[in-house]
């Protein structure tokens, strides 16, 4: 019984020596066959053997589930600032105006953000997109120095809607 | 042969005499003859042996009278009797191998599951599953589906197995895997995802999530933390922008779109 | 054609058996008669070499030119395209602003939508609360689903065409508010 136990645990450091070895192996062909046809995110050639398992990218909670909570509270939070944009005026409640405005800015630049990342990569075009990434930077910081500027030395989002709209 | 079959015939002409009939065959049915139903159906081909030609769709036309049923029935008929070369996955003709996954008139489905359309004068287009690399006609490359299948590690993991027997599970918590253990991995989901369309090298689409999430809910897994860490970057699961055209074309019924927004609240309750 | 027709499996196990001459000579004669291909090994990444000259020459199947329209996506691009629309005339405008605070006035944009013709005016209302209309209550139909519910493919279709209704209705309540 015993000598049978040996001899078993034997075989199994034995085979998982050879694993070891062979996923060493793997490794080294997963590498070889980059020189020759180079990997393109999203193109055919794919990265490592079939058996090996695709990779995550490093873990990043504000890239994550932080950032997925924060657009989700901005938008919730903009439903009742919509609503009271209507029945308020913005030269009356100059907090509440700002409040939307900067929301607005906000939930805008994540939802330009999304489609960057969704279509505008920086692994899939490397100088375009990090150029539109910068560029919506850009654009975002003047929007809100904009829009600050119109608040406090004109009449405001809202107000300036409420009355275009009438007018 | 010719001797045996005229001594048959002979026996039996002495016996018809004497029965007053003349064959049995007089009280069978006379099959019927159907009516001719000819339809088109334009099917996606690409041959890697001419790589250089452009895809194209190739024009079949059939009797639907002498064909089975389903658009997998059409297709066998086609490879048999018209084209041999026509190249698709097949295997068990009943939904469960999802092998014939493919986009039938616009709809990722499995062609043993689907209907052909019998109105003659709309033709059926037949393409392979979207947005993925064609390896002959209808035959898509499926690795990266796969490895991504892989890297979410679809087995039980537990730190402390029971001292004896197996790991027991409430009836409740069983029936939290109701739904999403059915997956039989065809890709019809994942390939209807306009967010794996543009980002399948990185997301890792529908089918893979919920089968992230079946293991995240399994009671009996002990690394939910760590399946979910893996989950906590820009790619792997937030493309998902709950677009719905995973649950709309599940050819099994599953709702992958509702597994990964409990994965999204879970992931933001942590 | 297996041994069983031709006879030979009793022979053939009987050869299996038999001293190695013997066998060497069944053996040598199988060789002879199966060995007309010929067989190359090659190494992993050889093989990997040929696999991927292949990939580099696969087309891409077509995707959303031939997928059929369906509430579901439809509804998902054309969220995105109006909540892009918006921000890019709210973008526009502050930035215009902040480059020529002048031009760009309350009063002088005030004034210029006041000296339309009212056929254009409404137009450009119908423009404005239609995308304002769908992005906004559409984007409720997503914090509900983000809440875990109507997520039933049911779910989805019915609150589809409940903000679709909604949608048109709003319009037509913002183009003619006064």
């Amino acid at each position: 019984m015993s000598s049978s136990l040996l001899l078993r645990s034997a075989f199994s450091r034995n085979l998982t020596h050879r694993l070891a070895a062979r996923s060493v192996n793997q490794a080294r062909y997963a590498t070889s066959e980059a020189s020759q046809y180079k990997y393109v995110p999203g193109g055919p050639i794919i990265q490592g053997t079939v058996n090996d398992p695709t990779t995550f990218p490093a873990p990043s909670r504000t890239h994550g589930s932080y950032h997925w909570s924060f657009e989700r509270l901005l938008s919730a939070g903009l439903v009742p600032l919509t609503a009271a944009a209507f029945v308020t005026t913005g030269s009356n409640y100059p907090v509440l105006d700002g409040l939307l405005g900067v929301s607005l800015i906000m939930h805008s630049h994540i939802g330009f953000d999304q489609c960057l990342v969704d279509y505008l990569h920086p692994r899939k075009f490397p100088i375009l997109g990090k150029v539109a990434t910068w560029t919506l930077r850009t654009a975002t910081v003047g929007t809100l120095v904009g829009l600050y500027q119109f608040n406090t030395n004109d009449i405001g989002l809202t107000e300036l809607i409420a009355r275009a709209w009438t007018a | 042969m010719q001797s045996l079959l005229t001594a048959g015939r002979s026996a039996h002409l002495a016996l018809g005499k004497r029965a007053f009939t003349s064959s049995a065959r007089r009280w069978q049915a006379v099959p019927q003859e159907k009516p001719v139903l000819m339809k088109e159906f334009k099917i996606y081909r690409w041959n890697p042996d001419q790589p250089e030609k452009k895809p194209e769709l190739q024009s079949y036309k059939i009797d639907l009278n002498q064909t089975g049923p389903m658009v997998l029935d059409a297709l066998i008929k086609i490879k048999n009797e018209i084209d041999p070369t026509l190249t698709f996955r097949r295997s068990c003709r009943e939904g469960i191998c999802g092998s014939c996954a493919m986009n039938i008139d616009g709809q990722n489905t499995l062609a043993c599951l689907c209907r052909i359309d019998r109105e003659g004068s709309k033709n059926t287009k037949i393409y392979p599953l979207p947005h993925m690399y064609i390896v002959k006609d209808l035959v898509p490359d499926m690795t990266l589906f796969y490895k991504q299948y892989k890297s979410i590690q679809p087995w039980l993991q537990n730190d402390n197995p029971p001292e004896k027997g197996e790991h027991l599970q409430s009836p409740e918590d069983r029936r939290k895997l109701d739904g999403m253990y059915e997956c039989i991995l065809c890709a019809c989901c994942s390939t209807s995802c306009p967010s794996y369309w543009w980002n399948q090298d990185q997301y890792l689409g529908p089918a893979t999530l919920m089968q992230a999430y079946r293991w995240i809910a399994d009671s009996r897994d002990t690394q939910g933390a760590e399946r979910k860490e893996r989950l906590q970057n820009e790619m792997s699961l937030y493309r998902c922008h709950t677009i719905f055209n995973c649950t709309r074309t599940c050819p099994k019924g599953l709702n992958p779109a509702a597994a990964i927004a409990k994965i999204k609240l879970e992931l933001a309750v942590d | 054609m297996s041994t069983r027709v031709l006879g030979l499996g009793p022979a053939l196990r009987k050869a299996a058996f038999l001293p190695n001459a013997a066998r060497s000579q069944v053996m040598l004669r199988n060789v002879v008669a199966k060995r007309s291909i010929q067989i190359q090994s090659l190494t992993p990444s050889a093989g990997q070499e040929i696999l991927n000259k292949q990939r580099v020459v696969r087309p891409s199947s077509p995707h959303f030119t031939i997928y059929q329209p369906q509430l579901t996506w439809v509804a998902s691009i054309f969220n995105r395209v109006t909540g892009v629309a918006l921000s890019v005339l709210l973008y526009g405008f502050s930035i215009a602003y902040l480059v020529a605070p002048g031009t760009f006035s309350s009063e002088n944009v005030i004034q210029v939508v006041a000296g339309l013709p009212e056929g254009v005016k409404y137009a450009g209302k119908a423009v404005l609360a239609a995308p304002f209309a769908f992005h906004s209550l559409n984007g409720i139909r997503h914090l509900s689903w983000d809440s875990i519910k109507f997520l039933s493919l049911k779910g989805a279709y019915v609150s589809g065409y409940i903000v679709l209704g909604a949608s048109a209705i709003s319009t037509v309540a913002l183009t003619l508010m006064k």
